[in-house]
């Protein structure tokens, strides 16, 4: 998988409501057939839930449309979509936990997908990153956004992500490392 | 080894997602921690992303999210072309309700009066003339006026 640089969108408003709907269907379903895998596993990893993720997903999509944001092409709207995401992730935490960022419990509902947890040991380390750190992991290392991009998504100032990504890369490697991890070994 | 930030940092992402680790490059990872954790870190965020990616579970279907999307901004369409009406039915609730307080004192003798003198045993044709008050046919007039106005603002605020 060759990640893709999160260029920023330049509209200023994420959520324009009232504005039509500009993309015709076709080009909304290659947008989604395009985008909605990668950006599913961007979610599902940061609340660690499947059906919360597939929600998050609609509700991006339904927000991004109704925003009558047009973007210059593809990429520029899948960074949109990706912030619309982050944002939609960030209300979800908040409505959980008003007054903390903590990583959330765990779903044992029946309509929870424990097997997204227990997936892999990469998702049981994550699982145990608080949110922040989950998605400012993701958006560096899979999605390959850059500093600034990474603060616009997170609302962060840019001169603090290199040390913040720096702890929560940290904080993974040790997760990653209680589990048999070694910095020396590769992952395949 | 050394746990602090380090300048090949890109370098080494970009080698840890790529593979193409050159000797010197490969030579530093190992005798750095940072880089050694960074490796470690976007290696096995690489292989969890393609994990996920391909996970069996069928994305959610993309025509409901279409059309509710298209359903809204109809929705929205339908409130602007109907907000001139809105406008001319709360500008006759206010002229009802003006008229109202302006009159009130007198209005009521006039509307009892009026009621009093109406045979309900007259033929349609002729109720207007019976009704008398061209003035009572505008007040009740407003006054149904005014009544629709609020159904409709109603209406508008619970959509």
């Amino acid at each position: 998988m060759i990640p893709m640089a999160l260029t920023l969108p330049r509209t200023q408003g994420l959520a324009l409501p009232g504005r039509a709907v500009t993309m015709d269907e076709e080009a909304f379903r290659h947008l989604y057939d395009r985008t909605a895998r990668p950006l599913r596993a961007y979610l599902m990893r940061s609340c660690g839930d499947l059906a919360l993720a597939d929600d998050l997903l609609q509700e991006a999509y339904l927000r991004m449309l109704r925003s009558g944001f047009e973007g210059e092409d593809d990429d520029h709207r899948k960074n949109y979509l990706y912030r619309i995401a982050t944002n939609l992730l960030r209300d979800h935490f908040r409505r959980k936990r008003p007054e903390s960022d903590e990583v959330p419990e765990r779903d044992e509902s029946p309509g929870h997908d424990q097997a997204i947890h227990m997936r892999s040991d990469v998702g049981g380390a994550m699982a145990e990153l608080a949110p922040r750190d989950r998605q400012m992991l993701w958006l560096a290392y899979v999605e390959g956004a850059s500093h600034h991009e990474i603060a616009k998504a997170l609302g962060l100032r840019t001169a603090s992500i290199r040390s913040m990504l720096f702890r929560a890369r940290q904080r993974l490697a040790k997760q990653l490392q209680a589990r048999g991890l070694r910095p020396e070994l590769e992952v395949s | 080894m050394k746990t602090k930030l380090c300048s090949h940092e890109e370098a080494v992402t970009a080698a840890a997602r790529s593979g193409n680790w050159s000797p010197e490059l490969k030579a530093h990872r190992d005798g750095c921690l940072t880089c050694a954790e960074l490796t470690l870190v976007v290696a096995a965020l690489a292989a969890d992303a393609e994990d996920l990616a391909a996970i069996d579970t069928p994305l959610p279907d993309p025509v409901p999210i279409w059309l509710r999307a298209k359903l809204a901004s109809r929705e929205r369409q339908y409130r602007r072309a109907t907000r001139a009406i809105v406008w001319v039915q709360r500008a006759a609730l206010a002229v009802a309700v003006a008229i109202g307080i302006a009159f009130a004192p007198g209005l009521w003798e006039l509307v009892s009066g009026a009621f009093s003198g109406l045979d309900l045993s007259i033929s349609a044709p002729n109720l207007p003339r019976s009704v008398g008050s061209p003035l009572l046919v505008m007040v009740v007039s407003l006054v149904v006026l005014g009544l629709l106005a609020v159904f409709e603002l109603t209406a508008a605020r619970e959509n």
